[in-house]
Order: C-alpha cells, then structure tokens, then sequence
C-alpha cells in the first residue's frame, strides 16, 4: 500500500519504536559491527583538519513546556542542547526540536566562553529544520558558513560533528551511509520525508549539527533508533529537504510542505488490473481515498489509476524512476510548493485524462500531530474545563472515551472536519457545589451548548457568555456531550456566581484563551463545508 | 471459616458400614425413623448433591475453523425434582461431553442439557439415557423461597471421598448485581464466610433449612464474600422451561441516570417531586423503545413502585433494590408493565409489553456460545460477522486494543441498522495466495457490497458470491480503504480446494 497522504495510522505504530528526540531520549549506541562481505568503504573523509568546526555552534536552549492539565499555568523550565551550524551570513541551521518552546537561545562557539543570544526565525516543525540568528553577529564575522554537498553514495564514509552528551566539547563520530529511504520524522509525529541511514554514533546533542562528507555537509544529524531491535542506526535530514526548507522561506514565509492527501493501492493483483482495463505493464497505483480538504479532493475519485505524474511513469508499486533512481512518487510532490502544480495521467472508467492538481498544504492530520511554540487554547466556565482535541491532550488527559478517540483517529479518513473542525473535549470539571454532580461526564466531546452547535472552541466560549439559550430554558446553561443523553445543567444565576469564586479558589488567572484554529484556513475545507451545508 | 459437620461425617460412615448406601445420607434423628420416610426428608451435600464433569471447547475466532484445546471443568450440580440436576450455565458453556458423577460411589452417566440460559447463568441437565437409574439413589432438594438479608445459609460441597463439607454464611444483602455475560445483571444474594474449595470448581449449591437457596456465582477470597444466585432467578427459570418453550428474563433497553443533581432536577419539572431516573438512551427496538419511552424521561414509578433519584425501589421481600428486578428478574417476557414519567413537566402513564431482545437480534451478538463464529473463506480472503466474543479476543483490554472501526461500529450500531443490516461482515484477514497479491495487510475493514450486492448479513456473502462479472471476477467493496478490490472468481475455487487439502477443515460456517 502506498500512501500518498500520510497515513495516520500506519504513523501511531510505527513511532512506538522510535525514540522522540535527541535532545531527550538517549539512543543505545552499541557499537557491534557486524561482519558483511562488502569491501570496506572508501574514506572520503580522512582529513578532519579542514573541517571548519569555528562555523560548528552549541546551542543551549532555556524551555518552557506546556501544562495541557492546567492551561492557565505556565508550565515547568527546563533546558536543552543541541548543536547547530553556520550556513550563511548571521543564518544558522539546526533542528526545529532543539529550539522547540523556547524561552532563550544562547549560541556558544566551540573555543570561546560567552553564550552569544540569539533568536529563531523560522522553525518548520513538519522537516524538524530551524533557521537562527544572532541578535549581534559581530562575533561570527570571520566565520567561513559550511557549503552543502549533494547526497552521499551508499557505503561512503561520512562523519557527524556536534555537542553530544559525555562531555562538553566538540565531538567528531564516523559511520557509513546505510540506506537511503523514506521514513517519519518524530518530531511532528505525523510527517515522512526523505531521511538517510548511517551508522555514526550519534547521540542527544549531536541534534541539529552537520553530517559531512569531503568537507560539505551532506545532512543535519536529527533522530535515532530506541530499543533492542536496531543498533547502529541513526538518522540525517538530507539536503534535498534542507534545499526544499531554505527555498520556502527564501520570501520570508515558511509555507509548509504540500500533500496530495490521497491514499492509494499497489496494483500487483491481476484480478484487480483486469476490472481496471490495465495490461500486465506494471504500470498505475488506485486511489482509494482522496481527502475532500485535500489537494485533490473533488478532482481524483475512488478507483482512478494514476499512470504518470509530471511525465514519469508510475510503477505498480508507487515508485517512479528519476536518472535510474526508483524513489517513491511522495517524493515529486515533496519537492514541490504551496500553489505549484502536479499533472497526472489517470485512467478513469478505462480512459485516460490528464489532469493537473494545484498543491496545498493538508491541515486536519494536523489534530494528530504534536503542536510546539503554542499555549494551550482552553475555556474554562463555572469550573467546566473545555479544550480543544488534539495529540497532547489526548496523552495528558488519557482520554479513553470511545466517541473522543474515534473523532481523533478517523477526524481526517472520516472527514468529521466537516462537522466538527475544532472538535471540544470537556477535559475536566474543578469541583464546587455548582458543579459536582458533573464530574462523571468528562473526558467526551461537546455537541452543543446553550442549543448552539459547536464547531470551535470559540463557539464554546461564545454560547456560554451571551444569551444563548435553549427553547425555554433562559434559566439554564446547557451542555450536550456526544453520544451522552443526560445534559449538563447549570442554572445561569448560579453558574455566574460560582465563576469567579472558583477562579479565586482554584488560582485560576485567566479563565480563556482561544487562537482561530489553523484548519478553518483550509479553502478546500471551506469548500467542503459549504457544500455539507447545502445539503 | 467452614466446617465440618462431625456428627453428620461419624453417622454416615456408621450407616454406610451398617445399612444400603441408598440410606448414607441420614443423620441422626433419620436413622431412628424408617429408612424410606429419611430419604425423603433430609437432603445433605452428600445425598443430593451430583458431581458434573464437562469437556468445553472454544472457538478460535482468529482461525474461525478451528476449535481450541479440549478443557475438562469439574462443579456441583443440586439433584431437585423432575430427577434433574441444576448448575450453572457457565459450568457447561461450550461443552463437547457432560457427564453425571455420584459423589459417594463414583457412578457416571452421560448427560445433556435440557435448559439452558447463559444470562441467568443457569443449566438444567439429565442422563441422556433416560433409564438411567443412579439418580434415583438421591434425595431431591426442594426450593427456598424465605431468604433476606441477614440470614445463615451453608454452603455445601463433597470431597473426593464422598464426605459432605458444609461452610456457614451469612447474607449481607440483596441486590441486582453482575452474572457470567457481562451487562446481563439479575438478582444475587451477597454473603460473608470464608470458603474452601474442595475438589470442585466454583459452581457450588447453598443451602438454608435442607432447602436450595442459590448458587455461588463467584468468591472473593480477599473480602471474603460470595455472590449467589438466589433461589428466585432458579424458580423463574424453572417455571419457564415447563411449557418447553423457553422464553428467558425480558430486557427493558433502556440506560438511566440518577436524578440527585437539583439543578437537573429543576430544569426536567421535578424538583417539587421525589425521586426518578433519566432515561440517558433508549434502545429503538427494545421493549422500552417500542413502548414509548423517550430520551429525557423520568421514569418515576414502575407497576406502582416509587423509583428513588438513585434507581431503586423499595421490595416487598427484599427491601431497597434496583428498579431493574421488576421490569427482568421478577417479569416474564410478554408481561405488562406500567410506568409513570414525567416528560417535559407532563405527567404520562405508559404501558406496554415486556419483551426479550436475543442475542442474535442484536447487529453485533453480545455474546455467543455453543456455535462457533460464522465466516466464509474465498481465494484466501477470510470474512467474519462481527461478534463481540471475536473483540473479546484481543484480550481483557479489547476496547482499546481491538480495531477501533469495530469497536465503535459495535457501540454504535443504529447507523448501521437503520441501513437495513442485520449483522456487520467484514474482512478479517487475508492468507497470501495467489489470488489475494497486494491485498496482504488488509485486515478489520467493514464490508459494504459484493457484486453489487449489499451485504447484511453473512448468508449474503454467499449468495452474492455466486455472481461473479462477465469478466470472471468478484468485486468487493469496503467502506473504508482500500474501497474496492477484485478477486478471480476461478482462481479462488481452485485456491479453496488447495486450502482444504492443507487443512483447513471448513471453509464457511453459514449458519
């Protein structure tokens, strides 16, 4: 099965064996070579004398993370290292993980005490790649930036330059390329992108620092492999994905990567091949699934074979072939930018059609990605607590509601974006008299409040301070749960009395705070709405 | 603590040396009266109690055309009129072969189920051979109907030399608590004494004045208390079988809240009246939902009993328990019942039919016994109607670990009925043949058609499947990814056969 989108659940199991970051968890870094009978690799590097390890920075990061459980609270500090590396004039280039939630940024040099402050300015946390600067850049003027190379061959030696955990100075490691593939990048919990093997021990620091072969760098050293399974395997960003992320913010606005957002089938069966009126070419991937918020909802259907994409042809498989190379077809679309456009040869009701697709980012697999940089949205109302859905509040809370984990999971394959595209959880209930007969009912979404449905969080927020109210209920604050008959009742009198006192007696500061979720940006989305309206 | 009871233990091995082992089981004051009257006066463990020995075998809802590995179970059954012996269903669940087992001599004889209901958890069961005579040795036991909290009853049981061993209880309290099939709850009685088992399992029969009051349903030993099955679900179950059509407890279909919020109370009209129960959902099929009850209700009294903010209602004999006893543990299917509810401020009184929802009327059986899984296997690709037992088989934690689409279909079934579906078929796995290349991986997807042909239940699997294309080929198509695939419909045939060759014993169970 090839997914075009990335598929959400494929994504779930196959992080459980990842570590998350670097900067956190420590990888197993055994270091058992095994025996292959391939001639040792070439030693491209040999000489690390050349290796501009001035333009090599450590980045120590003051964090400050989030309490989903109690949103009006700042959140625990904590700090963190990484290393990142000069790539041009006061830019520096390092993982968006290591600057993640940041309070402070110092950038230090590899022989000179004094942190230097410095500042993000863009971090794209679907890549995990950050750009920074300093806020004065005199210190690094005399700095010759790393150049980039290309993509390293297959068994070539490559070395990993970075701040590592078990000591405080510069460490140089050495592996081999191993493997040059697609696979997830931890740190949004929701994105594939290319990433290339080696088998350089790189551990929690090494995050962020250049991977270099012949004295260019040829990847950003970002995750690695937990557990028993793996050994020797660690993780580089390449330079076709730095490449992609310098040009996107090249206009001074990261755009995101696009998505067709389409799931498709290897076409292997011949049954199947036959019913679509296909030779025995090895040629075309079905659609099955083609996201109505998506690229090319409304343009592909359910059954189209897709034969070519911007002229190459595509295997049965769902690789194409670029100069000799089968990489996977994700990948012409990964290269690809907010607006640009994909052609396609389908075959549909066994003819064929060209047809062109306009990229754009795909926002409702978002719900299950991890957020950063964000202070938790949340309405808190005569001790109700309501926050949005979403990864982290699904792990916080532990939410093991049926209805709410169904919304999560399926909110993108089932389009419940459509009636819900912010969906509301009532995470929690702060105990006073107004309320205690509600705590059982927590942990369920919110279907309607005061008679009014709700899309958003900020419908919550506005059906409980104005005058909405059931038929003939202008007494009554009511709450309807999914899929829960009884409604919670609160008399309007009471609620408002109760409010401020449980804010006092709880040290509640601010009792909202709602951002316009990202998604209700989406034209498709819109699009797809509006038509669910008509309806 | 139990205990032995030493002067009956000393006169029943003096009678037994001494007289017929027909007149074993007297005690004292029996021996000095006539042998024939003795008998029938006093039954102990050793003279009415029946040892029953099952082998169960379960089905393998993973490989549905297996049966797992043969089991043996050991329990008590209690010898009452009619020369039946009573146990739980539980005890004989799934069985291949029963047999009856005299605690005293060791005599055996095959046995068969004459009654059966797994929510009652009750079996009734007789020598299939029907001249059978070592039953006739034994002394029937008669039915309690007297027990109330705070009573002493024995728990009895035999060891594996014959010897009666009778432990003390006392009764806490009555309540409507949990039976074998989670969600079905009845009347239990909860007692207090410490209890050992002695060569049997855990269905043992419990006693109060030589008369049968229940069945121990479980045990803890940490608190030291039981769960019966009280005498009153026994005689419900009893008095239905006599006609030979057995129509089982009725279920209500209904799901309540309490009513002890007072702004609830004000905001449904009833914070001038006592007590009530909101009605949270109501099953649209269910003797509640064909009888008019609505989401929203209050349910304020049920055939003239007051129903309290909490659900319960004051019994005659039992005093507070939950209004559930008098709609299924105390009714029979097709009795009336009246409620009086209050809906939107307004007084109504309904009545309406009591009736029982089987498990088969359900989309998804909440449980399923003596039958294995139905399933059909084509070309490799294996279909399944869904039943909660094949959840069940991901383990204790199946709602978070089993599929989520088939765990929430199965909680959510009205779309699904009101599609016209009478069961969920789905793909539950695919063997690698060569007619299912590039479909390995597929796996817990909701079938919709087949040919064109909408799929509700398994039977249409197998008619539809009779259709293929002009092309030769099936289609079939899912609700979800990967929508639709085709299978070769010659290919398939001839990989059945191959399959059953390799051992696969069945390839479909329709029925």
């Amino acid at each position: 099965m090839t997914t075009f989108a990335r598929s959400p659940f494929s994504i779930i199991t196959i992080f459980a064996c990842f570590c998350a970051f670097f900067l956190i968890t420590p990888l197993s870094a055994q270091d058992k070579k095994k025996e292959i009978n391939i001639p040792p690799p070439p030693s491209v590097q040999a000489d690390v004398s050349k290796v501009e390890f001035d333009a090599i920075v450590r980045i120590e990061v003051e964090v400050e993370n989030r309490n989903y459980r109690v949103p009006w609270n700042i959140g625990g500090l904590g700090s963190g290292v990484g290393t990142g590396f000069l790539i041009g004039k006061n830019r520096f280039l390092t993982n968006a993980h290591v600057v993640s939630n940041r309070r402070l940024i110092y950038i230090k040099k590899m022989d000179r005490p004094e942190p230097y402050k410095a500042r993000v300015l863009f971090a794209a946390h679907d890549c995990d790649l950050a750009l920074l600067e300093l806020e004065d850049p005199t210190p690094f003027e005399n700095v010759k930036p790393l150049k980039f190379g290309g993509t390293p061959k297959l068994n070539t030696t490559v070395i990993a330059v970075g701040y590592p955990i078990g000591g405080e100075r510069i460490s140089v490691t050495r592996g081999v390329v191993s493997r040059i593939d697609f696979r997830p990048y931890t740190h949004s919990g929701v994105d594939f992108h290319l990433t290339i093997q080696v088998d350089a021990a790189i551990n929690p620091g090494n995050s962020g620092g250049p991977v270099l072969q012949d004295n260019k760098v040829v990847g950003v050293a970002f995750q690695g492999y937990s557990g028993s399974t793996a050994q020797n395997t660690a993780y580089m960003i390449p330079v076709p994905v730095i490449n992609r992320f310098l040009k996107d913010v090249d206009d001074g606005v990261y755009d995101y990567y696009v998505d067709m957002a389409t799931q498709t089938i290897n076409l292997l069966n011949p049954a199947q091949r036959l019913a679509l009126g296909l030779k025995n070419d090895g040629k075309g991937v079905m659609v099955t699934i083609a996201d109505k918020a998506g690229s090319a909802g409304g343009v592909l259907k359910t059954g189209d074979v897709l034969l070519s994409i911007d002229g190459y042809d595509i295997a049965s498989d769902g690789f194409v072939t670029i100069d000799g190379e089968r990489i996977n077809l994700n990948e012409i679309v990964e290269r690809k930018f907010v607006g640009d456009t994909v052609t396609l040869k389908i075959l549909r009701d066994h003819k064929e059609q060209e047809i062109k697709v306009e990229l754009q980012r795909f926002i409702p697999y978002l719900i299950q990605a991890n957020h950063y940089d964000k202070k938790p949205n949340f309405v808190l109302f005569a001790g109700l607590q309501f926050q949005p859905l979403d990864r982290e509040l699904m792990s916080s809370f532990g939410i093991g509601n049926l209805k709410a984990r169904y919304v999560y999971s399926y909110f993108s394959r089932e389009e419940l974006y459509i009636e819900r595209p912010e969906p509301v959880i009532l995470t929690a209930v702060l105990p006073d008299s107004v309320n205690t007969h509600l705590q059982p009912y927590t942990k369920q979404i919110v279907d309607e409040v005061n008679g009014k449905k709700i899309h958003t969080l900020q419908d919550v927020h506005d059906a409980l301070n104005g005058d909405a109210h059931e038929e003939g209920q202008e007494n009554y604050h009511v709450i309807r749960l999914l899929g829960e008959g009884r409604p919670l009742v609160m008399e309007r009198a009471k609620a408002q009395a109760a409010h401020k006192r449980i804010m006092n007696k709880y040290n509640v500061g601010y009792d909202h705070f709602i951002e316009k979720p990202l998604i209700l940006e989406s034209k498709a989305l819109a699009k797809a709405r509006e038509k669910a309206e008509k309806k | 603590m139990h205990k032995y009871s030493l002067t009956y233990l000393l006169t029943s091995l003096l009678l037994v040396t001494h007289f017929s082992p027909i007149l074993h089981a007297k005690d004292d004051k029996a021996a000095k009266k006539t042998p024939k009257i003795a008998v029938e006066i006093v039954p102990s463990p050793s003279s009415s109690l029946v040892r029953i020995n099952a082998t169960l075998q379960r089905y393998n809802f993973i490989r549905p055309w297996e049966k797992g590995a043969p089991t043996p179970r050991r329990g008590l059954g209690a010898f009452i009129t009619g020369k039946r012996v009573l146990t739980t269903a539980e005890l004989v669940e799934n069985s291949t072969y029963i047999e009856l087992e005299l605690t005293g001599t060791g005599e055996k004889t095959p046995a068969k189920i004459v009654g059966l209901d797994y929510e009652a958890n009750l079996a009734l069961l007789e020598p299939i051979d029907a001249k059978s005579k070592i039953l006739d040795k034994l002394v029937p036991l008669k039915l309690d109907d007297t027990v109330v909290a705070g009573d002493n009853l024995e728990i009895w049981q035999v060891e594996d030399n014959g010897n009666s061993v009778t432990t003390d209880v006392k009764v806490l309290r009555v309540a409507v608590g949990n039976y074998f099939i989670p969600g079905s709850q009845l009347l239990t009685y909860q007692v207090k004494g410490s209890l050992q088992y002695h060569a049997n399992s855990f269905t043992l029969p419990v006693v109060k004045d030589g008369n049968l009051a229940g069945l121990l349903l479980s045990y803890s030993s940490k608190e030291q208390t039981s769960n019966l099955l009280p005498s009153s679900i026994i005689k419900h179950f009893l008095d239905d079988l006599k006609d030979g059509d057995y129509k089982g407890f009725p279920n209500l279909g209904l799901g309540y809240a309490q009513t002890l919020d007072e702004q609830l109370r004000k905001f449904t009209q009833i914070s001038d009246k006592k007590g009530g129960v909101f009605v949270r959902r109501v099953i649209d099929d269910s003797s509640a939902g064909k009888g008019g009850v609505k989401e929203g209700d209050i349910i304020m009294s049920i055939n003239g009993h007051n129903i309290d903010s909490r659900g319960n209602y004051i019994d005659e004999k039992y005093g507070k328990i939950n209004f559930s006893h008098l709609v299924r543990g105390s009714s029979n299917v097709g009795d009336k019942v009246k409620m009086h509810i209050i809906r939107d401020g307004k007084a109504i009184d309904l009545e309406f039919a009591l009736l029982r929802k089987k498990p088969s009327d359900y989309l998804v059986d909440p449980y399923m016994f003596d039958r294995g899984p139905r399933f059909m296997i084509l070309g490799g690709l294996i279909f399944q109607e869904l039943t909660l037992p094949y959840l069940k088989f991901w383990g204790d934690k199946w709602p978070t670990r089993g599929p989520l689409n088939l765990v929430h279909a199965q909680a959510n079934p009205e779309p699904y009925e009101k599609e016209g579906r009478k069961k969920i078929v789905f793909l539950s796995q695919v063997v690698k043949t060569p007619a299912t290349i590039g479909y390995e991986g597929f796996g817990s997807i909701i079938i919709t058609q087949v040919n064109g042909q909408k799929i509700n239940a398994i039977g249409d699997l197998a008619e539809a499947f009779k259709k293929p294309n002009a092309q030769g080929l099936h289609k079939i198509e899912f609700e979800d990814h990967p929508k639709v695939i085709y299978l070769d419909a010659r290919m398939a045939l001839a990989i059945n056969q191959q399959l059953s060759k390799y051992g696969i014993s069945q390839l479909q169970n329709l029925k």
